[in-house]
C-alpha cells in the first residue's frame, strides 16, 4: 500500500465499519440513559447488565447449546468428511455434498422455519417429545454446524498422502491402528476448525434460534433479539462492549500465537540452509 | 557509450529494505546479442533484467534504449518482452487468446492477429493447439506458449528470466537448442537469466558473471571458460582445483610446495595468490620426476571420462581422465604452463 | 481406507433435519389449515408482490453498493504484504464476530431522530434529517452487515492472482486500464459470483433489521414470513407458501448467476 489514494480509501471503509461500535462502546459508560448526549462516566450499566437475570439465563443456554452441538456436530461431521471421502459411487457422494450445501446456501429464515414446521409437526401429529426448547435448539443448531465441519475436515483428507497409511501399515500398524496414529493427526487441525466454527455460528446464531426456541429457552441472540425489538436498553452497550473486548482479545492472541509460529517456521527454515 | 549498445546500463543501485542489491553496474548489450546474466541466486541478475523490463527503478543511475533515457518508463510502453520465470500465463484465456493478448491491446487488425499468432506457433511448434486452455498443457508446452506470446509482438529486445527452470533435463536440453534457434531466426537481442552455468555458456554470444550485486566478469563463453578473471568465476563455471600459491616473479607461481612455469605476469612479487587448475587439465604421469604426486582416493564413471579424487599433502585434486586409474595407485600429475590460471585473491568471504 | 459407512449417521440425520423439513414447507404451502389440497396460499402470494419488489430492489441496490465498496478494497488488500493483509483480514473479521442485531442497533442509535448524529447536526446548526425509518437506512443496514461477505471471498480470490500475470500484461502493452479490463476482472469474477451470492441471500430474506432501521412500514419477505410464524398474522400455511417463492427466487437468482460463471469457464476450457 504505496499510494495515498489507497491507503485513505482502506481508512474510510475502516471507519464505516468501526464508528458504530465505537459509539456503542463509548455510550456503554454513559450515566444517563440517552444515546446520543453524554452525561458523564458511569458502570452503571454493567452493573445492571450482571444483575439482569433474563441475560444470564440467555447466557447459560447459549453456553450449553453451543458446547452441545458443537460438539455432536464435530463428531458427526467428522465421521461424515470420512465417509464421504471414501465414498465410491460419484453420484451418492454429490447427492450427499448437494444437501451439506443446502444449510449454507439456502436462507436461514427458511431453515428456521422449515425446523420449526418439523418439531410442531413430530409432536403434535406424531407425539415425539420435541416441545420447543434446549433440546430441538441443539437439534436445530448441529443441523446447519455439521456442514461447516465437513466442509473443514474434507479438504485435510483430501491432501493426505494415500501412501502414508500404506506406509503405517507396512510398518506393522493394523488399520485401526494406522487410522489413528496417521489419519487422525493429519485431519486435526480441519476437525479443530471445524468445532471452533460450528461453536461461533452457534453462540452467533439468532435467527434459526428465533423460531425453534421458546420464553425460557432462549439465547443470548434471541434475548437481544427481543430487547431491541421491545424497547431499547443501554445495557445491551454495555453486552456488546464486553463481546467485542472478548472478541478482540481472542483475535489478537490467535493472530500472536500464528506468527510466533511462523516466525519460528522461518528460523527453522533458515538454520537449514 | 557503444555505438552497436542497445540497451545501456549505467551506475545502476537498487536497494530492497535497505539493502543493496544492485552495485552501481555498467552494462553495455548489444543489437542482436544473446546475453546471459549468469549468478547463483540472490546475485542481482533477475533484478537488472527487471530494471530493462521497467518493473523496477533503480535508486541510482540511468538505462539507456537505443540511446534515450528511460528511467521511469512503465513497461508497457517500452518495446521488450519478456518470458517469466513460471511463464505467467493468463489461465482465463486460451493458448491463441494468450499469444494474441498483446497485438490486441495493440489494436491490431484481425487478420494480420491471426497470421502473426499462426507464426508465432509455427516457430515454437505449436500449430494445432491454439483452442487449448493453458491448464491442458505440459510444462514444456507452456514454456512455448509463453515465448510465443512475448515474440508475437516483435520485441527489439527479449527478455527470458530462467524460462527453463521449471523443465526436466531431457527438455531443458532441447528447449535449449529450440531458444538458440528461434534467436537466430528472430534476429533479435536475447537477455537471459539462468543459474545454470552449462546453459549460459551453450547458448550465449556473451555471458555476465554476477555475485552480491555485482558484475564479476563479461565475456564470451570461451573467455570466462578459460581465462576466469577470479577464482569465484572458475569455481562457478565448471569444476576448478583452485589451491593457494605464491607468485615469485613473472611466469613463476609457487604452489604444492614446487615452483611452476606460468604465463601471467604483472603481480607484485611474492604476492599471495589463487591458482586454478581445470580438472581436464591434469595429466596423469608417472610418480618418478612428477612435481605432484598422491594417491587415487576415489573413482567415479561420469560417462565421457572418470571423474579421479586425488589425495596430496594439504589438497584434494580432481581430474578427468578418459583411462581407469585404480584407487590407492600412487599417481603422478603434470600440468602445462598455458593451463595454469593465476588470480588475485578475493576479498575475505565474511 | 474403508469408511464408507461413517457418514450413514450425518445422511440419516440430514434426510430428517433438513430434507423432510423442507418438503413439509412445499406440504404446508399447498395445504389449507385442515390439511386439503389448495393453491390458495400460493394465490393469496401474490397480493403480497410489493413487499417483495421491494425487497428485491433493496437487496440489489446493496448489493451493488457493497461490490462496488468491495471490490477496491479487496484489491488493495491483496496487493498489501502479508502482515498487512493479515491485519487487514481480521479488521474486516472483527465486527462480523459481534452478533448482527448489536451491529444493527448501533446504527439505531446513530440514525434515531434523537441520535448521535442528528444531535451533532442541531448542535452545529443544521436542521436534524429524518433518517431512521427510511429505505435508505435499511440498504445501509444491510450493507453494515454483509459487507465482509463481499469483501472476503473477492479478496481470496484476488490473492491468487499472481503479480507475474499482471506483469506480463503490463509487458505485453496493456495500460492500467486494460489490465484491469482483461485480466484482473475476468480472473476474479468467481470472488464476484460468490460475493454477490453471499451479499443478495441473506440481504434479500432479512427480517430484523428492516424491522429495527425501516420501522413498520417498510416490510420485507422475512418480516412477512416471521409475522405469519410468530407474529399476529399467524397462519403458518401461508408462511410456508412465502418460503417457496423466497427459495424459488433465490434458486433463479443463482442459476442465472452460475450462467455467468459456466460460460466464463467454457471460454477457457471447452473451444
Amino acid at each position: 500500500m504505496k499510494k495515498w489514494y489507497a491507503k485513505t480509501y482502506v481508512s474510510l471503509v475502516m471507519i464505516f465499519l468501526y464508528v458504530p461500535i465505537a459509539v456503542l462502546i463509548l455510550f456503554s459508560f454513559n450515566a444517563s440513559k440517552s444515546r446520543a448526549v453524554w452525561a458523564g462516566f458511569s458502570l452503571k450499566w454493567y452493573r445492571e447488565l450482571f444483575h439482569n437475570e433474563l441475560i444470564l439465563t440467555s447466557l447459560y443456554n447459549t453456553m450449553v447449546v453451543a458446547l452441545v452441538a458443537s460438539v455432536v456436530a464435530t463428531i458427526l461431521g467428522t465421521a461424515a468428511a470420512l465417509g464421504i471421502y471414501s465414498m465410491k459411487r460419484k453420484w451418492f457422494r454429490s447427492a450427499i455434498m448437494n444437501v451439506t450445501y443446502m444449510p449454507i446456501t439456502n436462507p436461514e429464515i427458511v431453515m428456521g422455519v422449515s425446523l420449526l414446521l418439523l418439531f410442531v409437526f413430530m409432536s403434535e401429529k406424531m407425539h415425539l417429545p420435541l416441545e420447543l426448547g434446549l433440546g430441538t435448539l441443539i437439534i436445530a443448531h448441529v443441523t446447519f454446524c455439521t456442514p461447516y465441519v465437513i466442509l473443514n475436515v474434507l479438504p485435510k483428507l483430501r491432501q493426505i498422502d494415500k501412501f502414508i497409511y500404506e506406509a503405517a501399515m507396512d510398518l506393522g500398524c493394523s488399520p485401526t491402528q494406522a487410522f489413528l496414529k496417521v489419519i487422525i493427526p493429519e485431519i486435526a487441525p480441519g476437525v479443530f476448525a471445524g468445532f471452533i466454527m460450528a461453536l461461533t455460528y452457534s453462540v452467533d446464531d439468532f435467527i434459526i434460534s428465533y423460531f425453534v426456541s421458546s420464553a425460557s429457552s432462549a439465547t443470548l441472540p434471541v434475548t437481544i433479539g427481543a430487547m431491541v425489538r421491545k424497547r431499547i436498553s443501554p445495557e445491551i452497550n454495555a453486552l456488546s462492549a464486553i463481546v467485542f473486548v472478548v472478541v478482540l482479545a481472542v483475535l489478537l492472541i490467535y493472530n500472536f500465537i500464528s506468527i510466533r509460529h511462523e516466525k519460528q517456521i522461518q528460523k527453522g527454515g533458515g538454520s537449514f540452509r | 557509450m557503444s555505438e552497436n549498445a542497445i540497451i545501456s546500463l549505467r551506475n545502476i543501485s537498487v536497494d530492497f529494505d535497505d539493502e543493496r542489491v544492485l552495485k552501481s553496474i555498467n552494462l553495455d548489450i548489444m543489437d542482436k546479442e544473446f546475453i546471459t546474466f549468469l549468478g547463483p541466486s540472490g546475485c542481482g541478475k533477475t533484478t537488472t533484467l527487471r530494471i530493462i523490463g521497467g518493473f523496477v527503478d533503480p535508486c541510482e543511475g540511468d538505462v539507456f534504449f537505443e540511446g534515450k533515457r528511460i528511467n521511469g518508463l512503465p513497461p508497457h510502453k517500452r518495446h521488450v518482452n519478456t518470458v517469466f520465470q513460471r511463464y505467467a500465463l493468463f489461465p482465463h484465456l486460451n493458448v491463441y487468446e494468450n499469444i494474441e493478448f498483446g497485438l490486441k491491446i495493440s489494436k491490431l487488425p484481425e487478420r494480420e492477429r491471426r497470421q502473426r499468432v499462426m507464426e508465432a506457433l509455427e516457430l515454437v511448434n505449436l500449430k494445432g493447439y491454439e483452442r487449448r486452455g493453458i491448464h491442458q498443457l505440459s510444462g514444456g508446452q507452456q514454456q512455448r506458449v509463453a515465448i510465443a506470446r512475448a515474440i508475437v509482438n516483435q520485441p527489439k529486445v527479449l527478455l527470458l528470466d530462467e524460462p527453463l527452470g521449471a523443465l526436466d533435463l531431457k527438455l531443458r536440453k532441447d528447449m535449449q537448442v529450440e531458444l538458440k534457434r528461434i534467436q537466430q531466426s528472430l534476429e533479435i537481442t536475447f537477455i537471459y537469466v539462468t543459474h545454470d552455468q552449462e546453459e549460459a555458456l551453450t547458448m550465449s554470444d556473451r555471458v555476465v558473471v554476477m555475485k552480491d550485486g555485482n558484475i564479476l566478469q563479461i565475456g564470451t563463453p570461451q573467455d570466462i571458460y578459460n581465462e576466469p578473471t577470479n577464482a569465484f568465476v572458475a569455481d562457478f563455471i565448471g569444476e576448478s582445483n583452485i589451491i593457494d600459491g605464491i607468485m615469485h616473479k613473472d611466469f613463476q607461481v609457487e604452489f604444492a610446495n614446487d615452483f611452476f612455469e606460468c604465463v601471467d605476469k604483472g603481480f607484485t612479487p611474492m604476492e599471495r595468490v589463487q591458482v586454478v587448475i581445470r580438472p581436464e587439465d591434469l595429466k596423469i604421469v608417472s610418480p618418478e620426476g612428477a612435481k605432484i604426486t598422491g594417491v587415487v582416493e576415489s573413482v567415479i564413471f561420469k560417462g565421457v571420462h572418470y571423474e579421479i579424487m586425488v589425495e596430496t599433502l594439504g589438497y584434494r585434486w580432481m581430474i578427468h581422465n578418459t583411462q581407469y586409474v585404480e584407487p590407492g595407485t600412487l599417481i603422478g600429475m603434470s600440468v602445462t604452463p598455458e593451463d595454469i590460471h593465476i588470480m588475485h585473491r578475493m576479498e575475505e568471504e565474511p | 481406507m474403508k469408511f464408507r459407512y461413517a457418514s450413514a449417521p450425518y445422511v440419516v440425520w440430514s434426510v430428517i433435519f433438513v430434507v423432510v423439513p423442507l418438503f413439509l414447507v412445499v406440504g404446508f404451502a399447498f395445504t389449507d389449515s385442515s390439511g386439503q389440497f389448495t393453491l390458495d396460499n400460493i394465490s393469496k402470494v401474490t397480493t403480497y408482490t410489493a413487499v417483495f419488489m421491494r425487497s428485491i430492489w433493496l437487496s440489489v441496490i446493496a448489493t451493488v453498493i457493497c461490490l462496488l465498496v468491495g471490490y477496491p478494497l479487496a484489491f488493495i488488500m491483496s496487493r498489501c504484504l502479508p502482515s498487512g493483509q493479515r491485519t487487514l483480514t481480521m479488521l474486516i473479521m472483527l465486527p462480523m464476530w459481534i452478533n448482527f442485531l448489536l451491529r444493527t442497533y448501533a446504527w439505531m442509535t446513530i440514525l434515531e431522530h434523537n441520535g448521535i448524529l442528528n444531535t451533532i447536526l442541531t448542535t452545529l446548526g443544521f436542521q436534524p434529517l429524518n433518517m431512521i425509518n427510511t429505505q435508505g437506512a435499511v440498504v445501509l443496514g444491510m450493507i453494515y452487515n454483509y459487507l465482509p461477505f463481499m469483501i472476503l471471498p473477492l479478496y481470496s480470490i484476488m490473492t491468487k492472482i499472481s503479480g507475474s500475470v499482471i506483469e506480463a500484461a503490463q509487458d505485453l502493452g496493456a495500460n492500467p486500464f486494460l489490465v484491469f479490463a482483461r485480466v484482473i476482472l475476468p480472473l476474479s469474477m468467481p470472488g464476484v459470483t460468490t460475493g454477490i451470492t453471499m451479499v443478495f441471500v441473506p440481504s434479500v430474506s432479512t427480517f430484523i433489521i428492516s424491522r429495527m432501521l425501516g420501522g413498520g412500514s417498510n416490510m420485507m419477505i422475512g418480516d412477512l414470513i416471521d409475522a405469519q410464524f410468530l407474529g399476529n398474522a399467524y397462519n403458518p400455511n401461508l408462511g410456508a407458501a412465502i418460503s417457496l417463492v423466497l427459495m424459488v427466487i433465490i434458486l433463479l437468482f443463482m442459476s442465472i448467476l452460475n450462467q455467468f460463471e459456466d460460460s466464463e469457464e467454457k471460454e477457457g476450457m471447452m473451444i
